[in-house]
């Protein structure tokens, strides 16, 4: 849904805390309007309002305005009308605009008088106490002040707020306005950011879904190397590129395998084929028979080298752990690859102590017996192949160190490569499938030992072989 | 036809040469990149069978370093299919090229391409007068008649006749027919020549003394 998108959402919460603070902005902003408003209104009224005390004041002093004399406190007959003081009455007129009105009663809520522009029904605050001060009201679109005199009398000043009201309206008319076009333009400006934002990730994503369509070569441009993106795009990048070294090593892998495999394969049908050609004697037939055999069982090698690679590879090998002494590991491996050193009159030396270790005897005992065929295989003539077993803090060293051409730096870091062949020369029909030490590695790998090897080219090399005690 | 085949897996060495030498070809093996180019320096064959992975100097070193010196034709086989190997096969100058593994017919009929194109023919029938040639099945026949010849007499008519209109040697004619085993004697040229003429007509192959000899005529390929 289109709603869930980062973009959408960022625009609905941009949209909404934008709303909000508007709406937040625009009451105050009316709010304070209104009281200024009301406060001159009230500053207005209140002098009116003192000015009709001050006269009912002088009024008292003189005698009531009309009528004849009389006691006071005495229940006078409501007045209408009020007979405001030249000064006053043209506060009270109706030719002001807007027109003020005021309002008398008495502490028992009897009106004694009203201005002519009062409306008749203005209702009684009631009783009011003196000290409160000035009180004012808002009644529908009129806005009043009263207060009382010490005796009791109240008096009351209003006059209609329409014109505050109507331009109160019109302001938050103004305000609703202006809080919509800031509203349009900062979720306008918010689409523009967010769109700057999301087009590197639209960017990322995009050759993200390219790469894993296949095109593993492909990069992330990555322009803005400090910001968040460009660490994003950098991390990224780092892993496709893992990805795609894994993906070139599996197809070199692959094609080397199938390379092995061609040749025994090509050997297989071109003997059959030329022997087929024509009838032969039963020598002829027995050597074509023997060469398929001598491809077949190549080929039966190789097989067997790539499931163990692949079973090690998938961690499906049971790992048989144990106690054992890796002296006595070796001990064996030398009695029966021992013999094999004598065709080629290579010295065996060996300095066996007794190094505990743990891991699958019988694994481990695989990779001595192939460090051991590999140091007579390289060795030359009359050479020497020096075996050693020590503890170590901490687990068991063997080292093998042969007498043979060694193998050239370059070569070094390959060694333990699948199918890497230091010695072209015997690339084929040795019997050896350039699996060994890729094999001997894996298991090493699994026992979270450590196999390296260091040569010099002419002198020989020495494999050292580590493994954890525990 | 004299073909050298550089290959270092011996039971493969083994049935390829077999199979060409049924096929009438002479030939020659190396074992290793160093002995095939130094062949193939050496000697001037009709073909080279050359392996890309090889001890010593791999397929694509010899041919480079060949190709400085020679334009044999030279058909690579390899166990690698990828296209990135067939280019660099051809830009390195392979005329043709094989993967493993493969079958013998396919070889044999892609070295009999390569040589008939090498000596400029496109085709796999050759006229000369009324004698017919069918370098693909390796018949020949006058006037129509289907004529049984032996293998060398074979090959001798059929090196002539691509090589129509030169004059051939004898020592070429005695590198390109017999390989590094044979003990034949020159003699021996002379009975193949003599038979040939016997079979196919005296004006065939005419001798041009001191020099070697020579197979004429106007017609052309057969389409």
């Amino acid at each position: 849904m289109i709603f869930r998108s980062i973009r959408w959402r960022l625009q609905i919460w941009h949209g909404l805390m934008m709303v909000g603070v508007l709406i937040g902005f625009g009451v105050t902003a009316y709010q304070l309007e209104r009281a200024t408003r009301m406060h001159q209104v009230d500053q207005e009224l209140e002098e009116r309002q003192r000015n009709l005390r001050q006269s009912l004041r002088e009024g008292a002093r003189e005698g009531p305005p009309d009528g004849p004399p009389g006691r006071r406190g005495d229940a006078p007959p409501p007045r209408h009308g009020l007979h405001l003081p030249p000064h006053l009455s043209r506060y009270f007129s109706k030719e002001n605009s807007p027109a003020y009105y005021g309002v008398i009663w008495t502490r028992d809520g009897q009106q004694l008088g009203r201005s002519d522009t009062a409306p008749v029904d203005v209702p009684s605050p009631g009783r009011v106490r003196p000290e409160a001060g000035t009180i004012t009201r808002t009644r529908g679109t009129v806005r009043e002040a009263y207060s009382a005199t010490p005796p009791g009398e109240v008096v009351l000043a209003g006059r209609s707020i329409v014109p505050e009201l109507a331009a109160l309206r019109s302001f938050a008319l103004g305000l609703l306005a202006v809080g919509g076009g800031v509203l349009g333009i900062g979720l306008a400006g918010g689409w523009f950011l967010v769109s700057r934002v999301i087009r590197p990730i639209h960017a990322i994503s995009e050759t993200a879904g390219r790469i894993a369509a296949g095109k593993l070569s492909e990069r992330i441009r990555t322009e803005e190397a400090d910001s968040e993106l460009g660490r994003l795009a950098a991390v990224l990048n780092g892993t496709f590129a893992r990805l795609d070294d894994a993906f070139a090593q599996q197809r070199q892998f692959t094609a080397d395998a199938s390379h092995e495999l061609r040749t025994p394969v090509s050997v297989i049908l071109s003997q059959t084929q030329a022997t087929l050609a024509r009838p032969r004697s039963p020598e002829e037939y027995r050597a074509t028979l023997e060469a398929c055999q001598r491809s077949a069982q190549r080929m039966r090698r190789l097989i067997t080298s790539l499931l163990e690679l692949a079973r090690l590879d998938a961690g499906q090998d049971p790992m048989d752990r144990q106690k054992f002494d890796l002296a006595k590991t070796v001990g064996d491996a030398l009695e029966l690859v021992g013999p094999l050193g004598e065709e080629r009159s290579v010295r065996w030396t060996t300095d066996l102590s007794s190094a505990p270790c743990t891991g699958d005897a019988e694994k481990i005992s695989q990779v001595v017996t192939n460090l051991l065929t590999n140091a007579i295989h390289h060795n030359r003539d009359q050479g020497e192949v020096r075996v050693t077993v020590r503890a170590e803090e901490g687990g068991a060293v063997l080292t093998v160190a042969d007498t043979g051409v060694g193998i050239a730096e370059a070569d070094l870091p390959h060694v333990f490569r699948r199918f890497f062949r230091a010695d072209k020369a015997r690339s084929h029909g040795d019997g050896r499938t350039g699996l060994g030490l890729a094999i001997c590695q894996a298991i090493v790998d699994a026992h979270q030992g450590r196999l390296s090897v260091t040569s010099l080219p002419g002198a020989g090399s020495t494999f050292t072989l580590r493994l954890p005690a525990a | 036809m004299r073909i050298l085949l550089v290959e270092d897996e011996t039971d493969l060495l083994s049935s390829l040469a077999l199979a060409l030498r049924e096929g009438g070809y002479a030939v020659d093996t190396a074992a290793d990149g160093e002995e095939g180019l130094y062949k193939a320096m050496n000697w001037s064959y009709d073909a080279i069978v050359l392996d890309v992975m090889l001890p010593k100097l791999d397929g694509w070193t010899v041919l480079a370093r060949l190709r400085k010196a020679k334009k044999t034709p030279v058909l690579m086989l390899t166990a690698r299919d990828a296209g990135r190997d067939r280019v660099r096969g051809l830009d390195t100058g392979a005329d043709d090229y094989l993967v493993k593994p493969f079958d013998l017919d396919e070889l044999l009929a892609r070295l009999r391409a390569l040589i008939r194109r090498s000596a400029g023919h496109a085709s796999n029938g050759l006229q000369i007068g009324e004698v017919l040639i069918d370098t693909a099945a390796r018949t020949v026949s006058r006037a129509g008649k289907h004529v049984e010849l032996t293998a060398r007499e074979y090959a001798l008519v059929e090196f002539l006749a691509l090589h129509r209109g030169e004059v051939v040697t004898r020592t070429t004619l005695y590198e390109h027919l017999f390989d590094e085993d044979d003990s034949t004697l020159s003699n021996l040229l002379d009975v193949h020549v003599s038979n040939v003429r016997k079979k196919l007509g005296h004006d065939l192959i005419a001798t041009r003394r001191g020099h070697g000899y020579q197979v004429d005529g106007p017609d052309g390929d057969i389409p």
